[in-house]
């Protein structure tokens, strides 16, 4: 039988616990947007009423701060018939009686509306002190931490298991599985520093860069392809391998900003730093027949503007579009004076080398062609393209972005239509996120909002930035809307915690260190299982008295399967590759594409080396959740499915790697059955198995003797790939 | 779910596995399981308790629908060559459109001085409704009357892939969650044996836009559209590795979940049941989905009906194919035929239109009257179109053809608690403009989803501090064509 409902209701919630003061974001606001925004909001203001800001509230005499009892607000959500109260019955329920107390008493001290919290300025918190003496702390995320826990009456988990410690830091830093001797040498080494050394050794490996620019390529939206619906190919790998490169050599969080947004406008731009600039060349293209050059060109502009938003400053500009942002400080206006500054670019193809002219030629080449499949005239188009394909045949290329020497002028679109021109703007950040002072007298450019974004006094940056590496630990952003922290965006868990990282962060931004730090946490190194106190008061873990049990990303699941396998090729970087997949598959797409299955050591490459075609990915990445390359993904889901059963149970890829697994298990020539399937846990999962689980097996092995002896090891490895705990991280 | 809900299903069914555990002993655990594994089918444990995240959900209000099936016509029919017969185009043929239509109107290739363009195709009334069809399409006046036939549609958009993910998504841009994506969302699915949202496709290519059109966007995975393959193995993936037969396979799938459940004894993770229960399905996938797409166990009657053949990929395979998913629980059924593009050129509107028409008319109409006659029609929602229509100008190619036109074309919808009988929505005398009773793509979402008994408006996810909906900010429910 269930436990019964009422214990489920008492569990914890998101906000700190209701103590202390009234507080309006945390107490008010919420209540007030339940009952009353809808009718006395930003968007409706009915009886000419908004109760969002205090000028409306008192302007109306709705609220008279410091009386409650002479505010008509309270009377009318106490009223006696329902007739007359408010919220009207067909609105919203009846306040209750503690809803109603919190709000006399926030109109009694002052109905104050501070500003949101994410639109201040970062100010480092004092750390705070923890009274239990036998709290195990290791540095100062794990005091903030702990202070929660304590005022909840929780306490930490213990540390995990030292084996399934390496396997969760080995995956989350690089996307491996530790080898058998790293785990080994791990287990042996009792220094105090071991867990360091081993992290240490983790961050200074080249496939550290590859695991976290995977999560960066989630929010460039990147893409070996064009989308749309043509979504012929392109070339950009550059990109991808430069922010490999630029996380390996841990290039700090600001001038890995400013060389993505606007690297081709530094003085004396090097050719990586243009390179840098495809961030902004992942956009979808579309190459459609009959199509309008110009409503593209402005799809891809309002892309590089919501994007920019997102991934930076958290905030859903996308709304601002068409109107004024309902909830956000974003006037229309600000959201094309953002858009403004991405208005004004032209996006050539860059050669690696070859010829200093070919730039120029290819650009000519590629005007030609479109010019061509614009006007429909399929033969000549097809000939352009061959030319473009000869003139940078042996030349990598890659996308970049240009500012134009003339801008463009730029207008407000009303109701988002490119056709229906506003008022005119010129490029500018938010009012309300910017101070006055940095309007400047010229023309603003892509360099300086980059610079901005990066300002110690950008308030949502380094929030945002911190708050998606803290979920990439623990699954879950302190501020869990990662993509919001506007008005309407989750309130952070752990508010000065996030504001001591994004401080700490801004000292030198530096990922490394950022990681180091979290890692190395005994927060980050507690057990994951689920504890029975735990699930009854905080059944979301949004305190983290435990670590999380995280199924693994798609492309980590085929690169764990690749190490257990012994088949990886640990190659890094190059032009996307073609690991099999079903023909069935890529036939669906409306023009035909060929995918010709890469042989040899590039069929073992990491999943993140994939040709991503954006209409047709590979069955993997749609199977598991991989980013959809559209628009930028700041957070993955994490499904569960038979579609994901079925794909790593029969697909040929990995029937093929659990062979090889067999393999490897049957090499193992000194060692009997059991010792055999232990040496195989310990691949595969980093630990040996309980008796139990080797009995199982074991016996799982004698009847696939019977079946087919050749093939018993490879039905064994088969299941230890399918294994729960083999596509997660514990 | 919410994780609370998650939770108080994982104390369920650790239960379960408490009062069923017989011994501790892993062997002991294994061959009960193993038991357990070949009996499944017998007596699963309620798919709410086992997390399946496409267990059935009630509606907002009962519905009139259980289903869905979009016969999605791609590449976007002529309307004038099949619906519409207009005079006084045929009249005013050779001459310019009058300006006064095509005024600040954008256009995919056609030019300022295109020539109005007269059908050749002849119509006549037929049904109790009275609704005109052209000779193309014969097998439909056996359904005109259990149609509901609405002649005044607009869309937005005028480019194929962006049209297509409008009428599939509600949204020109791509990565949207697709109509069946919020429906299985919304409602779960019956079947616990095959995927709630199946997509057949038929004809020279896929759909422009591809799997977007199906995708589930940002709702979790569970929900997108699974594209059936031709051939005896319809989902990806699905038959066992060579040198597995049932029985191994059974074996692979109880040693896996042994396993997992001595590992959630460890960790307590409801994920790992939801893990086992996944497995559980994909095992009876195995076998439910091949025994659904052989085709041979139907009548030479409902075969001949639907011009169908087994073991012969089509348009008339799939329109079959989708009743018997029907039939079998599955909540949204989408079809895409191609290629009705006839801009002129290779596809104009003579022959390559005749083509096609045939190759549609007869299943199209077989698939209504056979849900009919199995008293499915009513709980079906059919639903026909393609991504918008076709301009009353010719265009000229090598031959003549018409280009894309947003602004006036026809669809139909069949049962699910829809008016029968009923032509719905007028146009001008040149097919230009709706004149009368217009259905935008968006009221078409909401009054399928009102069908299936979800509100348009409150069918949200929250995604990037927003709450998304099918429908955008737009749609109302076309009340008059209601049964």
């Amino acid at each position: 039988m269930p436990l019964p409902v009422p214990l489920l209701a008492v569990a914890l919630v998101a906000p700190p616990a209701a103590a202390g003061p009234v507080d309006y974001a945390r107490d008010i606001r919420p209540i007030l947007a339940n009952a009353c925004f809808k009718c006395h909001g930003p968007a409706v203001q009915k009886a000419k009423l908004r109760l969002d800001t205090r000028a409306g509230a008192t302007k109306a005499g709705v609220v008279v701060p410091g009386k409650p009892d002479d505010s008509p607000l309270i009377t009318r959500i106490c009223a006696a018939d329902d007739d007359g109260r408010m919220p009207p019955p067909e609105a919203a329920d009846r306040l209750n009686a503690g809803q109603v107390a919190q709000l006399r008493a926030w109109i009694a001290r002052g109905a104050e509306y501070p500003p949101h919290w994410a639109f201040i300025p970062v100010r480092r918190p004092v750390v705070p002190e923890i009274r239990n003496p036998k709290s195990e702390i290791r540095n100062d995320i794990d005091r903030f931490i702990l202070a929660r826990l304590e005022r909840e009456g929780l306490s930490p988990s213990p540390p995990a298991d030292r084996s399934t410690l390496l396997r969760r830091v080995t995956l989350d830093l690089t996307g491996l599985l530790p080898t058998p001797p790293e785990v080994a040498d791990f287990l042996a080494d009792r220094s105090p520093d071991a867990y360091e050394k081993a992290v240490d050794r983790l961050l200074a490996s080249p496939h550290y860069g590859e695991r976290q620019a995977r999560h960066w390529l989630d929010l460039a939206r990147y893409a070996d392809s064009n989308g749309y619906t043509i979504d012929g190919p392109r070339s950009i790998w550059p990109y991808r391998d430069w922010v490999i490169q630029a996380l390996n050599a841990d290039l700090p969080f600001d001038r890995f900003t400013v060389e993505q947004l606007a690297g081709d406008l530094l003085p004396d731009a090097t050719r990586d730093q243009r390179v840098a600039t495809g961030f902004h060349r992942n956009t979808s293209f579309n190459e459609e027949g009959g199509t309008d050059p110009e409503q593209f060109r402005v799809e891809r502009t309002v892309d590089r503007a919501n994007t920019t938003a997102a991934v930076w400053l958290g905030l859903t500009a996308g709304c601002a579009q068409c109107h004024d942002h309902k909830y956000d400080p974003l006037s229309q206006k600000d959201y094309y004076r953002l858009y403004a500054f991405f208005d004004n670019c032209d996006e050539p193809t860059l050669p690696l080398g070859g010829d200093p002219d070919l730039e120029a030629k290819i650009a000519d080449l590629q005007r030609r062609t479109v010019e061509s499949r614009l006007a429909g005239n399929d033969a000549e188009t097809k000939r352009l393209e061959a030319e473009v394909t000869k003139a940078s045949k042996g030349v990598p290329t890659t996308l970049v972005m240009r500012e134009r020497k003339e801008p463009r002028a730029t207008f407000v679109h009303l109701r988002g239509d490119f056709l229906r021109h506003g008022d005119g703007v010129r490029p500018g950040f938010p009012s309300t996120l910017a101070s006055p002072a940095v309007a400047t007298a010229g023309r603003l450019t892509r360099l300086d909002l980059a610079n901005w974004l990066v300002s110690p006094d950008n308030p949502l940056t380094a929030r945002v930035a911190v708050n998606r590496e803290w979920q990439k630990f623990v699954g879950r952003g302190l501020v869990e809307t990662e993509n919001d922290f506007g008005i309407q965006g989750s309130l952070p868990t752990h508010p000065e915690l996030l504001d001591w990282l994004a401080a700490e962060f801004h000292t030198d931004w530096s990922f490394k260190r950022l990681h180091r730090l979290i890692v190395t946490s005994a927060t980050y190194r507690q057990a994951s299982a689920v504890r029975p106190d735990l699930r009854a008061r905080d059944p979301r873990n949004l305190l983290l008295g435990r670590q999380a049990r995280l199924r693994l990303d798609a492309e980590v699941i085929r690169d764990a399967a690749l190490s257990a396998s012994g088949l990886l090729n640990p190659k890094v970087g190059g032009p996307g590759v073609f690991p099999p997949q079903p023909k069935e598959v890529f036939a669906f797409t409306q023009s035909q594409r060929t995918w010709t299955e890469s042989t040899g050591p590039d069929r073992y490459r990491r999943g993140m080396y994939t040709y991503v075609w954006r209409q047709s990915q590979h069955p993997l990445l749609t199977t598991f959740d991989a980013a959809d390359a559209q628009t930028a993904c700041t957070r993955r889901n994490r499904s569960n499915t038979p579609l994901q059963a079925l794909h790593l149970a029969n697909d040929p890829v990995f029937v093929e790697l659990a062979a090889g697994l067999g393999k490897r298990i049957e090499a193992q020539s000194a060692l009997d059955d059991p010792g055999r399937v232990r040496w195989a846990f310990r691949t595969c999962l980093a630990r040996d198995p309980s008796p139990a689980e080797a009995e199982r097996l074991l016996a799982y092995l004698e009847s696939q003797r019977r079946s087919d002896p050749l093939t018993a090891w490879a039905a064994v490895a088969r299941v230890l790939l399918n294994l729960d705990e083999f596509i997660t991280r514990e | 779910m919410t994780p609370d809900d998650a939770l108080t299903l994982a104390r369920t069914r650790r239960h379960f596995f408490r009062d069923c555990r017989v011994g501790v002993g892993a062997i002991a655990l294994g061959s009960l399981l193993n038991r357990d594994a070949r009996a499944a089918e017998q007596a699963p444990p309620p798919r709410a308790a086992r997390r399946d995240p496409l267990a059935p959900k009630p509606p907002h209000f009962p519905a009139k629908a259980k289903a869905v099936i979009y016969l999605f016509m791609a590449g976007a029919p002529s309307q004038l060559e099949l619906f519409e017969p207009k005079p006084e185009l045929n009249k005013l043929h050779g001459q310019k459109v009058p300006e006064t239509f095509t005024q600040g109107k954008r256009f995919a290739f056609i030019k300022g001085d295109a020539k109005l363009l007269g059908s050749g195709r002849k119509f006549a009334q037929h049904g109790q409704c009275g609704m005109p069809l052209s000779e193309l399409l014969p097998h439909h006046r056996a359904i005109v009357d259990d149609v509901c036939w609405l002649r005044g549609m607009k869309t937005d958009v005028f480019n194929h892939g962006p049209a297509k993910c409008f009428v599939n998504t509600g949204s020109p841009q791509f990565g949207r969650p697709s109509m069946g994506a919020w429906l299985t969302y919304g409602l779960g699915s019956e079947s616990d044996q095959l995927p709630g949202f199946v997509v057949l496709q038929s004809g020279p290519r896929g759909p422009r836009g591809g799997a977007a059109l199906y995708g589930c966007g940002f709702l979790p995975s569970h929900y997108q559209g699974v594209p059936f393959l031709k051939g005896p193995s319809p989902v990806l993936d699905l038959a066992p590795p060579p040198g597995y037969d049932a029985r191994r396979q059974g074996e692979f799938t109880a040693a896996v979940n042994d396993l997992n459940r001595l590992r959630h004894a460890a960790t307590g993770d409801p994920e790992t049941e939801a893990r086992i229960a996944a497995y559980e399905t994909a095992y009876r996938m195995q076998s439910a989905a091949p025994e659904l797409t052989d085709l041979s166990k139907e009548t030479k009657e409902t075969l001949e009906l639907y011009g169908a053949e087994p073991g012969k990929p089509g348009f008339a395979a799939n329109c079959l194919l989708a009743r018997r998913l029907v039939e079998r629980g599955v909540r949204f059924v989408q079809l895409y035929h191609t290629d009705w593009d006839h801009h002129g050129g290779a596809l104009d509107l003579g022959k390559p239109l005749e083509t096609i028409c045939r190759e549609i008319d007869r299943p199209c109409a077989a698939l209504v009257q056979d849900l009919k006659r199995r008293g499915l029609l009513d709980s079906t929602l059919v639903v026909w179109g393609g991504e918008f229509g076709r301009t009353p100008m010719g265009e000229k190619r090598e031959t003549t053809g018409r280009d894309h036109h947003v602004d006036a074309y026809t669809m139909w919808l069949a049962g699910g608690g829809v008016k029968p009988g009923l032509v719905y929505g007028e146009t001008d005398e040149i097919g230009y403009n709706v004149t009368e009773n217009p259905v935008h793509v968006h009221d078409l979402q909401a009054t399928i989803l009102h069908q299936l008994g979800l509100d348009h408006t409150r069918l949200t996810y929250r995604f990037q501090g927003r709450d998304y909906r099918l429908t955008d900010v737009h749609g109302t429910v076309v009340r008059d064509i209601l049964a």
